[in-house]
């Protein structure tokens, strides 16, 4: 099957990394659908793939022994799954799922290992990544304890519209409980009260972003840095 | 069995769009009180008042089941505690 030419790719990680470094992962690159509940990653489970995301969002997760889960971090069209096979470890105690519908490409573990020995330009790109996601936790882990749930949603809010395309985003009760690891009427709460601030409209299974900037202010500098972070060590973002 | 936990506010409701599996009513009324203890602490975190009085659960169909007013979310005495 011929592979997606770097101009074609979306992917904020594939579409900036230099003409060596796309020659050594590009013909690894098989096109996948990637609708929302597909797992990309089992928790305890060998790492297969990476997945390569042009649009959607994914979601990390980890969970209770008794079965809470909450999200660690998302990420969507700026970035990839599967990165823990960059570290050099084979499995990882979190699950991986699509939240968003999306679409993007995905490459064996060992067909990306090979292409990080090919291209250091490869390599450091994808590290650098691994440490701006890193910046994302930290500062979920800062927004969870210094936050209201009201802040830390506009917050994710935010996040998630940073990867999708226009102002609506399809988003159910359920993952927005597991991304603030709060019970399902703190959303409903939480989303009347943004919503009666007039920074969002909120339908079943969709909301949709009315004044971002406001949202931005509301987040009160809980979002923004990591994001700044992509754009300095990376490229485009958002 | 699908659960609805409507929320009664000062001045109207908020309503549970997508509802939640429970095994039975007992277990909605336990879900509930999780949750308006939730929100209160929430309120008193963020230091405003909570803005619900209470969870309406209905069925599917809009049906009443039960009502659990916030404050049987607090063991007895707690609101006694707090003014002396």
């Amino acid at each position: 099957m011929p592979h997606p030419t770097q101009s074609f790719v979306r992917n904020g990680l594939l579409s900036i990394i230099d003409a060596a470094a796309y020659a050594a992962i590009g013909p690894h690159l098989e096109p996948v659908d990637l609708p929302k509940g597909t797992v990309l990653i089992e928790a305890g489970e060998p790492f297969t793939h990476a997945h390569f995301l042009n649009g959607g969002i994914g979601s990390i997760i980890i969970s209770t022994p008794d079965s809470q889960r909450v999200e660690a971090g998302i990420f969507g069209r700026e970035g990839l799954s599967g990165f823990g096979c960059l570290l050099g470890v084979d499995q990882g105690p979190q699950t991986s799922m699509i939240q968003v519908d999306g679409e993007g490409y995905r490459v064996s573990i060992k067909a990306l290992r090979t292409a990080c020995q090919q291209s250091d330009s490869l390599r450091e790109t994808l590290l650098r990544y691994v440490h701006v996601f890193i910046s994302q936790t930290s500062y979920t882990s800062l927004s969870n304890v210094s936050q209201s749930v009201e802040g830390r949603l506009a917050r994710w809010l935010l996040m998630c519209h940073d990867r999708v395309t226009g102002d609506d985003i399809a988003l159910t009760h359920e993952f927005l409980s597991i991304m603030l690891a709060v019970q399902r009427p703190s959303v409903t709460t939480a989303l009347h009260m943004i919503e009666g601030y007039g920074f969002i409209k909120a339908r079943r299974g969709n909301i949709t972003v009315v004044d971002r900037d406001a949202l931005v202010d509301f987040a009160d500098g809980m979002y923004g840095t990591p994001e700044a972070e992509y754009r300095r060590l990376i490229g485009p973002f958002g | 069995m699908r659960f609805y936990l409507h929320q009664q506010i000062t001045n109207g409701i908020i309503e549970d769009p997508d509802g939640t599996e429970a095994v039975d009513l007992v277990a909605a009324k336990r879900g509930a009180i999780l949750a308006a203890r939730q929100l209160l602490a929430n309120a008193i975190l963020a230091g405003v008042a909570p803005l619900g009085t209470a969870f309406r659960i209905t069925d599917g169909n809009g049906n009443l089941l039960l009502t659990v007013p916030f404050h049987d979310a607090l063991w007895p005495g707690f609101m006694d505690c707090l003014q002396k």
